[in-house]
């Protein structure tokens, strides 16, 4: 896989708040996981359930315990999420008109069929619908920003 | 919502005829009271209908008003292209064509919906800019479709459908008609249509799209100038000659068309409408801006690629644009 798209996942990583990204591209696979401290904390906040929260909740009881790196940890995007990915390249518009309020923010709860965002590629807009119910865990991309093919978008649980 | 109370349909029907119609007259024929036609007139006239009134003798329509009407449309069609439709309607009102398509679903592959209105409430383009149309002086029409897998090469679809608009107007104007990046269409440099695709798909699953494709027929002065407001100049086809037109048949045309590009774009992609593309570029060798989310960039046009992408030949060397807004830089 294409270093700089590594990186990107990366920075998508760093910026959405999600524990552990894995992406396939026919054969290929990368599984990127987040281990500062911050990052875990905010694992733990929103998935309360975690199997790995024992581990990092010693915060408050023993601040010295070192924190497990999340990549030992279950993946926390596979039981119960599904990743949203580009179906075309294009320029990604979180709002149906400049302005406008979002379709969807983090946390909110969304149906099968809604529309999750745009994207324009030569004037055709793509609503991108999502296949599944559920609450908006990640959006992990940024209204205005170029999207590539597969490009993973959002994460719903 | 507000949907447009029946009696200004009728109001304008009894116009139609162009001639010259009394208030009195006119409430005898649309069965309201006199002053029903008069706050009528005023509804017909915020719409953009360009209507005149003379003291003592009535209203005036400004040119004959020819309803669309799903008979003679259909009737134009020719039967292999009939055969396909799952949907065929004309509305008075909507508020948008696109959306009303949208909400029926995608229809079975192979077949097609078709919308058209005389009116639309929250009619729109590119990222929901507003779309103005008057009744009878513009053509509203929107064809729903659906790809079994959507094509990788899907956004030039995009300039496919400006191909189509260019061979139905082909038939009732020799007048040439440009396409400026990626597929308004231009007139004597100024605006005749617009083309809005939306689209509903999965990777590499099935495709459901909406074309919508808005044509300026006989705009009138009033509606012309809000137009120009919006900061866009328009060309209608009444000025290229075309006049009256015969909107039932330009929307035949125009299906036609419509279907036969599809079926040809699931089998051949750009390929087959790129050298007709070409030869319809508005901005060819022109210097222009190009905006885009990252900013702008300004060079030189230097026509499409075979995926579509607009070329522009800039300080930096040839870019490629997929997504962006394009403008002729006034030239000094």
């Amino acid at each position: 896989m294409d270093i700089r798209k590594i990186k990107k996942l990366i920075e998508l990583l760093e910026e959405s708040g999600v524990a552990e990204i894995e992406i396939k591209e026919g054969e290929e696979s990368v599984r990127i996981a987040r281990q500062s401290p911050t990052g875990m904390h905010t694992v733990q906040m929103m998935a309360p359930n975690y199997q790995a929260v024992p581990a990092m909740a010693p915060q408050a009881a023993a601040p010295a315990a070192a924190p497990a790196p999340a990549g030992k940890a279950q993946p926390a995007a596979a039981a119960g999420e599904h990743l949203v990915t580009a179906p075309m390249v294009g320029t990604y518009y979180s709002s149906p008109s400049p302005g406008a309020k979002q379709f969807i923010e983090i946390g909110d709860s969304v149906e099968a069929g809604q529309v999750l965002c745009i994207i324009e590629a030569m004037k055709m807009m793509n609503q991108i619908e999502s296949e599944v119910s559920g609450s908006v865990r990640a959006i992990l991309v940024k209204n205005g920003e170029p999207v590539e093919f597969g490009q993973p978008l959002f994460i719903i649980e | 919502m507000s949907r447009v109370a029946p009696l200004v349909q009728r109001v304008l029907g009894a116009l139609a005829d162009g001639g010259v119609h009394s208030g009195q007259q006119l409430a005898a024929r649309a069965r309201v009271s006199r002053s029903a036609v008069w706050k009528a007139v005023g509804a017909l006239r915020d719409m953009g209908v360009t209507i005149s009134a003379t003291p003592h003798r009535g209203y005036q329509l400004a040119a004959p008003f020819l309803p669309l009407a799903v008979a003679p449309i259909e009737a134009q069609l020719t039967a292999e292209v009939r055969a396909r439709r799952r949907h065929l309607d004309v509305a008075w009102s909507l508020e948008s064509t696109n959306d009303s398509l949208l909400a029926r679903g995608a229809p079975p592959s192979g077949e097609f919906d078709l919308q058209l209105a005389e009116h639309q409430s929250a009619g729109r383009g590119r990222r929901a800019r507003p779309w103005f149309a008057p009744p009878g002086g513009a053509l509203c029409l929107s064809l729903g479709w659906s790809f079994a897998t959507l094509p990788r090469e899907a956004p030039s679809l995009s300039l496919a459908v400006g191909v189509c608009v260019l061979r139905a107007l082909a038939s009732f104007t020799s007048a040439p008609v440009q396409l400026k990046w990626p597929n308004d269409l231009y007139a004597q440099g100024r605006k005749l249509g617009g083309i809005l695709i939306e689209l509903q798909a999965e990777s590499a699953g099935p495709a459901f799209v909406v074309i919508g494709i808005g044509i300026n027929c006989e705009l009138g002065a009033g509606l012309s100038r809000r137009v120009l407001k919006s900061g866009t100049t328009p060309v209608d086809l009444a000025t290229l000659g075309l006049h009256p037109i015969d909107r039932n048949q330009l929307a035949a045309a125009l299906t036609r068309e419509l279907v036969r590009g599809l079926l040809q774009f699931t089998d051949r992609g750009l390929a087959a409408f790129a050298a007709e593309w070409r030869a319809a570029d508005a901005l060819a060798g022109l210097v222009v801006n190009v905006d885009t989310p990252g900013g702008r960039v300004v060079g030189h046009a230097r026509g499409i690629d075979a995926e579509g992408a607009l070329c522009v030949q800039g300080v930096t060397g040839l870019q490629r644009f997929t997504t962006a807004e394009v403008s002729v830089r006034a030239q000094k």
